[in-house]
């Protein structure tokens, strides 16, 4: 089953099969999807851990799993928890980085993002034990959002907020998932709901699947810059991290940092996203030419893949002081 | 499951005699009958027909057939001369062939007006995005000075002295004609405008009787990463409803989603347009510039016009003259002809 879609573009558009692996060799799940530990080396969550009644989950072996089918309507893991709201904001060196303004760089030039969106889902607290705690991603109105996915869009103020039914309690720290299950990503966007349709800007045709993280950019050098000098960050001009359904690509996130949800109201807590740990990761000087291949070697897709594999060393998602 | 089906079925009775076309065929554009009871161009995002309609407009027969004696009726302009469906003609897939719209006394503004089928599954309207309902989006060209340039009150007015009007708006919304309804009205006939039987949406059914080997060379040229069309225009509904500089904006124009936002970065944004019958709606971008498809095609070859608000993603192409005759038949494909032909939304 987890094959159709791949199966569908070989049998559809004969002239991605070879692009896309569509060989005997593509249908092997040993290879292509089941060897979680080597997939994206970096700390993942454990999205198919699964909470039991009591509202936690287990931790996993350390690599992404499936994390079972993927349901539009998911069950939530408690009826009942404080709300923490989580404000995502957008840094560009330790400074607000607005969405479509100009960015001043330290190199006198500017930078203007002109898009800016990430999947966030299989949110876990860290009690202060160690203790991994599943909790839902809730809309506004406190049921799970669809498919327990939420996509930031710089856009749209309303998505820059996490909303999460937590239990009371001490904890040490969040993760998530930068991105969406295997399940929902090897599904045809037109049989899925928002946030995981074409209009999310995230799907790739050609390849299949969701992007987890979107960046677009316009840098305009400073006079520092003009003169050849560096300037302070390595900015790319586009950053595609995701779009392949052949493996399960989805890394992790750990945000360290102390807060204790009490037992009714809400909690606010902001989680600043910063860019120049995102660019760093983007520009790294790593080989990825064992998955930025083919149709995966545009240099954004190329980016997207850097970033990817470092996420795990990069503190791009960092609790407010 | 059952209540869509339900649902649907409803949706295709109560369509079905928009312009007295006969009782047993079919409400909206969809040649496959897997299709039919949920009347979904392939592709499209899930949900039916009728669920794509505000709770508070659900469609019905009475509101698109109520909506289409708006759509064409010209008492709607200060001048009587202009309706909606001067500028969306359906022989032209529902869009203006002039380079930039005329409203009343030869009126003119900066943009083209867009096609509005299949616009029931839009996000945002307009080129610039401004409105976020069919049913407001309705309201804006009878009011504005260079289109249709009369009030909402006295659009009301005019439709309210006429019995035969105050009969239709009573058995669609069982209320005399107001500013609200007239604008439902017309956004039910809007949405009721669905183009799914294009040889591209018969291909993505798995017929490919008229989708030759060019057009899938079009179409692989098309979602890959040379050309890149596939980033604003996905398989299916062929818009992903964002806002992107595609490379026609120079310095001094229309700075069209800028307007809105007030974003430096979204200077010469535009709303990327659904593809549909795109063949028939020349000429093209938000200011009728292009007037052919080949033109579109060698804008894009080019990576633009060279202006630095550019969507970085447009790259000069480079591609071969086989490429892009193989794009241009892909983007034929498009070409719903029952659609432009349905006198279910003719005048």
């Amino acid at each position: 089953m987890k094959w159709r879609v791949l199966a569908m573009l070989c049998a559809g558009v004969p002239a991605l099969a070879g692009a896309l692996g569509c060989s005997s060799a593509a249908h092997d799940d040993e290879r292509l999807a089941g060897g979680a530990a080597g997939i994206s080396g970096v700390g993942n969550p454990s999205p198919g851990g699964g909470a039991n009644a009591g509202g936690s989950a287990s931790a996993g072996g350390g690599g992404v799993t499936e994390g079972g089918a993927c349901v539009e309507q998911p069950a939530p893991q408690r009826t009942q928890g404080t709300l923490l709201s989580l404000s995502l904001k957008p840094s560009l060196t330790n400074l607000p980085f607005v969405f479509g303004q100009p960015n001043a760089l330290a190199d006198g030039g500017s930078l203007v993002a002109l898009n800016l969106r990430f999947y966030v889902s299989d949110v876990h607290l860290l009690r202060s034990s160690g203790e991994p705690v599943a909790v839902d991603l809730v809309a506004e109105s406190g049921v799970p959002e669809p498919y327990g996915v939420h996509l930031f869009n710089a856009e749209e103020a309303d998505s820059a907020t996490l909303r999460l039914l937590a239990p009371s309690g001490d904890y040490s720290g969040l993760s998530f998932a930068l991105g969406i299950k295997l399940s929902c990503n090897q599904q045809p966007p037109a049989q899925l709901s928002d946030p995981l349709t074409d209009v999310s800007q995230m799907t790739w045709p050609h390849t299949g699947g969701f992007l987890f993280l979107r960046y677009e950019g316009r840098y305009t050098a400073g006079s520092a810059g003009a003169s050849g000098a560096s300037p302070t960050v390595n900015i790319p001009p586009a950053v595609h991290m995701g779009g392949d359904i052949r493996k399960e690509l989805v890394p992790g996130v750990s945000v360290s940092g102390t807060f204790s949800i009490p037992e009714s109201g809400r909690l606010e807590k902001a989680l600043n996203v910063a860019m120049d740990e995102l660019f760093k990761g983007a520009t790294a000087d790593i080989d990825v030419s064992d998955v930025a291949v083919g149709l995966l070697s545009a240099p954004e897709a190329v980016a997207g893949e850097r970033l990817r594999r470092q996420l795990s060393a990069l503190h791009v998602f960092v609790f407010a002081p | 499951m059952a209540k869509r089906s339900v649902l649907a079925t409803v949706t295709l009775i109560s369509l079905a005699p928009i312009t007295g076309c006969s009782s047993d065929a079919p409400a909206l554009r969809n040649e496959a009958p897997s299709l039919i009871d949920s009347t979904i161009p392939a592709g499209y995002p899930k949900g039916t027909y009728s669920e794509r309609a505000p709770a508070d407009n659900a469609l019905t027969l009475e509101r698109a057939t109520l909506g289409k004696r708006l759509f064409y009726d010209p008492q709607l302009s200060r001048t009587n001369e202009v309706s909606c469906g001067s500028c969306h003609q359906q022989q032209y897939g529902f869009a203006d062939p002039r380079e930039v719209s005329i409203g009343v006394d030869g009126r003119t503004g900066t943009r083209n007006a867009p096609s509005i089928v299949n616009a029931g599954w839009g996000k945002t309207f307009f080129w610039d995005g401004r409105v976020d309902s069919l049913e407001e989006q309705a309201g804006q060209p009878i009011e504005n000075p260079l289109e249709m340039d009369l009030t909402l009150t006295d659009a009301v007015a005019r439709v309210a002295a006429d019995p035969s009007y105050v009969e239709d708006f009573n058995q669609a919304y069982a209320e005399a004609p107001s500013s609200s309804s007239l604008q439902k009205a017309l956004a039910s006939f809007v949405r009721s405008v669905v183009s799914g039987s294009s040889p591209y949406d018969r291909h993505l059914r798995g017929d490919d009787s008229d989708f030759g080997p060019q057009r899938k060379r079009g179409e692989a040229l098309f979602l890959s990463e040379k050309a890149e069309c596939f980033h604003c225009h996905p398989s299916g509904s062929l818009s992903n409803e964002g806002f992107f500089n595609n490379g026609t904006y120079t310095a001094g124009g229309d700075t069209g989603r800028q307007q809105v936002t007030g974003r430096v970065g979204d200077i010469g944004k535009f709303k990327v347009p659904g593809l549909r019958n795109i063949a028939n709606t020349a000429p093209y971008m938000h200011d009728g510039s292009l007037p052919t498809l080949e033109a579109v095609i060698e804008q894009y070859d080019a990576g633009g016009r060279g202006d630095p608000t550019t969507d970085p993603q447009l790259k000069p192409m480079a591609l071969s003259s086989e490429e892009k005759a193989d794009l241009l038949a892909f983007l034929q494909s498009f070409t719903d002809d029952a659609l432009l032909r349905d006198p279910r939304f003719a005048p």
